[in-house]
């Protein structure tokens, strides 16, 4: 059972992410509703770190959907782009640091590295060469 | 006979009609009004009294402008007509049209101007099969506004057409009944406003900072300064000069600015490539470093900031892979098409390395390289760790979405591209020859970048190492002897793809061909088999699958000659370029007007003229840039150090060329040159 959204961002550890991008720094509200009611999750980004709090503050980019949204987001189960184009998904200030939660959420559970095709298309030739990485 | 089709354009917006402005669906053109992937007007038509108008002549003032003239009643009448019609129509991202009706007789008249008006918010994926769609139309009489209106779900676009003259509305169009007094005239603007629905019911773009702070000037302001900012080419020749004021024209054209804003981008090109597409654009801005540099620093930017960071199948996605096509039509929103960010692209991620060294070389803006260090990194570590999909140490590919990925992943990307001699298919992973010598450029030049600009020299020493193996086993692994010449590609267990192809001479323009290999490669280029006489042919005939009107099968692109004669110059294979470079000029002299994305690749002395297929768009970004290049080969530009070097090569008969202010991390600086038959082969730079 794949974790929510608010499950993923309360258990995010504070550790360096090194996908990230080190020149990247921003901050991104995530405004998630649900019966009436919004949620806030405040994502500080600086130095391949991201710290969460839970604030309604101003922030660089606002990024606001059904808590629904962002739990299939979470999941790796819709890309952000696509449901930004649904209009699933608003997004309030500054475009480039949306793809920073691509980066932070997982992506689909369900997907291949691609030397899984590679190897089945090419299993080791008898007495053939070794793997040269 | 099929109509000529008449543009206006400006960035990813577009309107294109027939001769006489109409636009009607057609199954075979995106014909309409488009906007981000969108058909916002699929139905424009212009009658009165009842008859569709005939065109009498045009004026394409600038290709966001055009103005038809026009009479009622069909072609074959006498014209004689006491009514006439000016349909005067710009884009920028909204459209309009000023309609002008002028009565030319003694007596005032009487008519009824009618102009059908409807959408079906098709997307740009099926033009050939747009689906029925439930269109809600309010006709607001009180506003003279005819509302067009699509939602699913959340989604939702929506078209206003507006008129600034009493009119009578109604859910199919507009009807303006006049009286236009003796020689007098009437005259009604129309505005479209094109609408993607954000938050509240607001268009999406003003809610992004980025999109609301580009303030548009000008568009004319904007394309005079664009050119102004480009070299300045004197030329004995008309025709050469036509083609390079042409193509910048076109690259111009093709800019848009994307949601994200990080400054002008290209396009791929009209009419199917109106959005961005990594390889064109990569490309477009390695031809044009000499021309128009302005676009690489915006194209290094979105393609970083868009960089791939998850396995995901759906959208051929890995950590470090750089985009294939961003779109923003319905079919990418709802994952009918994986486009909102698709990654199937092979060679996209060491093109973006090789472009961030090659816009250092020439601006000299070492601040953007340190910005884009990391993804320079993970797109160098990409190649290894998920391009060498079988571990033989070259970059493969095999999209992994099987219903509606990129079966080709290279430039060449039709579905039957790659392929024997014999017209057998191989297996996947396929692993094209040019894809390794992008790799062994992209390494190289990583390298530079990591020992002076990163501070990194054992990661340096590391590419270098991977980059001087990766061109030893190459030339071991896809030589073959017998042929004397490359394999297109190899087979997942090693085995050598033996088809002759343009690919080879990718080759020479990324440097991993052996010295010893390079005379036969440049004589197989200029050979009647791949040389059609104007330029060279994707495949070489007499091969099973050779096609001359198949796109990669024998078809000539332009920007695929540009690469090629850019890498016969690297290896000093002078007469070879100049051929081949003559032959391209030929085809954008004679055609005239934008150069195709491709032509027939039949015998030139067959055919006498290049023949154009109905798959060819034009403008398009990397074909206009492709002429640029082929320039810029022929005056041999190259930076060196922080002065311009010039080393011409130009075919007889160019006579002498002059290229001033060529902006670079020198500043402004000239070439001179000419032909052979003024004998002064290798002039120095001149730098001022």
């Amino acid at each position: 059972m794949a974790r929510s959204a608010a499950e993923y961002l309360t258990a995010l550890e504070p550790r360096r992410r090194p996908e990230l991008p080190d020149t990247t720094t921003g901050t991104l509200r995530l405004d998630a509703r649900e019966n009436g009611r919004t949620e806030h999750w405040y994502l500080t980004v600086a130095d391949q770190h991201v710290e969460v709090s839970r604030s309604a503050e101003d922030a660089d980019v606002v990024i606001r959907a059904d808590r629904a949204v962002f739990d299939r987001l979470a999941a790796g189960d819709t890309h952000i782009s696509s449901a930004l184009l649904r209009n699933d998904v608003t997004v309030q200030g500054n475009l480039r640091l949306m793809p920073l939660l691509r980066r932070i959420f997982p992506g689909p559970a369900t997907a291949r590295h691609p030397r899984e095709l590679g190897r089945r298309a090419a299993p080791r030739r008898p007495g053939g060469q070794e793997d040269r990485r | 006979m099929r109509q000529e089709r008449v543009y206006v354009l400006a960035g990813n917006a577009f309107a294109l009609s027939d001769e006489q402005g109409d636009m009607v669906v057609d199954p075979h053109a995106p014909v309409g009004l488009f906007s981000f992937d969108t058909r916002f007007l699929s139905r424009w038509v212009l009658t009165i009294d009842g008859e569709r108008l005939n065109s009498l002549s045009r004026d394409d003032m600038t290709y966001f402008e055009t103005r038809f003239f026009l009479v009622p009643g069909a072609a074959s009448h006498y014209v004689d007509a006491d009514v006439s019609v000016i349909r005067h129509r710009s884009i920028d991202s909204a459209f309009h049209e000023r309609i002008t009706v002028l009565n030319h007789s003694a007596e005032p008249a009487e008519y009824t101007v009618r102009l059908d008006i409807g959408s079906d918010f098709a997307d740009t994926a099926e033009i050939r099969e747009p689906r029925p769609r439930d269109v809600a139309i309010i006709a607001d009489q009180e506003r003279r506004q005819l509302r067009l209106r699509y939602t699913r779900d959340r989604f939702v676009r929506d078209t206003t057409v507006s008129s600034t003259v009493p009119v009578d509305v109604d859910e199919g169009g507009m009807t303006f009944r006049i009286r236009i007094p003796p020689e007098g005239n009437w005259i009604a603007d129309l505005h479209v406003a094109m609408t993607i629905q954000g938050a509240g019911g607001r268009d999406l773009r003003v809610d992004l900072d980025e999109h609301r702070h580009h303030v548009r000037r000008s568009m004319r302001e904007d394309l005079e300064e664009w050119l102004g900012r480009a070299p300045q080419l004197v030329s004995e020749r008309p025709a050469l000069q036509r083609t390079y004021e042409r193509c910048l024209t076109d690259l111009a054209s093709l800019r848009y600015l994307p949601l994200s804003n990080p400054g002008p981008v290209p396009v791929g090109g009209l009419p199917w490539g109106m959005t961005l597409y990594g390889r064109d654009a990569l490309i477009t801005c390695l031809q044009t470093m000499a021309f128009t540099p302005e676009l690489a620093a915006p194209t290094l930017r979105i393609l970083a900031n868009l960089q791939g960071s998850q396995l995901d199948d759906v959208h051929d996605e890995e950590p470090g892979k750089i985009l294939g096509e961003l779109r923003y039509g319905e079919a990418a929103a709802f994952g009918d098409q994986p486009s909102a960010v698709y990654y199937g692209a092979a060679d996209t991620t060491p093109l973006f390395v090789i472009l961030l060294d090659e816009y250092e070389r020439w601006s000299g803006n070492a601040d953007v390289v340190r910005e884009l260090r990391h993804p320079a990194r993970m797109a160098l570590d990409w190649i290894d760790e998920y391009g060498d999909m079988t571990g033989d140490g070259y970059l493969r590919y095999q999209t992994r979405n099987p219903h509606t990925g990129t079966v080709n992943q290279g430039w060449k990307n039709s579905l039957d591209a790659i392929t024997y001699a014999d017209g057998r298919m191989p297996g996947f992973p396929r692993a094209t020859c040019e894809l390794q010598g992008y790799a062994y450029d992209a390494k190289r030049r990583g390298a530079r970048l990591a020992r002076e600009f990163w501070g990194d020299p054992a990661y340096a020493d590391r590419l270098e190492r991977e980059a001087a193996d990766l061109k030893r086993r190459f030339n071991r692994d896809f030589w073959l002897p017998h042929r004397e010449h490359y394999a297109l590609a190899l087979e997942p267990d090693g085995t050598p793809v033996d088809a002759l192809s343009s690919n080879i001479g990718h080759l020479l323009w990324s440097g991993i061909v052996d010295d010893e290999f390079a005379a036969a490669v440049a004589g197989h280029l200029v050979s009647p088999q791949l040389f059609s006489g104007w330029g060279v042919r994707t495949l070489a005939s007499g091969q099973h699958p050779y096609n001359p009107v198949g796109s990669h099968l024998g078809a000539v692109w332009p920007s695929d000659n540009a690469l090629i004669v850019a890498g016969l110059r690297h290896y000093r294979r002078d007469a070879e370029a100049a051929r081949i470079a003559a032959a391209v000029f030929d085809v954008a002299d004679t055609l005239g007007g934008s150069v195709p994305e491709l032509i027939a690749g039949y015998e030139r002395h067959v055919t006498k003229y290049p023949v154009q297929l109905p798959a060819a768009g034009r403008p398009q970004a990397w074909s206009s840039g492709g002429l640029l290049m082929l320039l810029g080969a022929l005056l041999g530009l190259r930076p060196s150090g922080d002065n311009l070097l010039v080393n011409p090569a130009l075919p007889a008969g160019f006579g002498r060329i002059e290229l001033l202010d060529v902006p670079g991390r020198w500043g402004r600086s000239d070439a001179y040159a000419r032909d052979r038959a003024g004998v002064h082969p290798g002039r120095r730079a001149r730098v001022r």
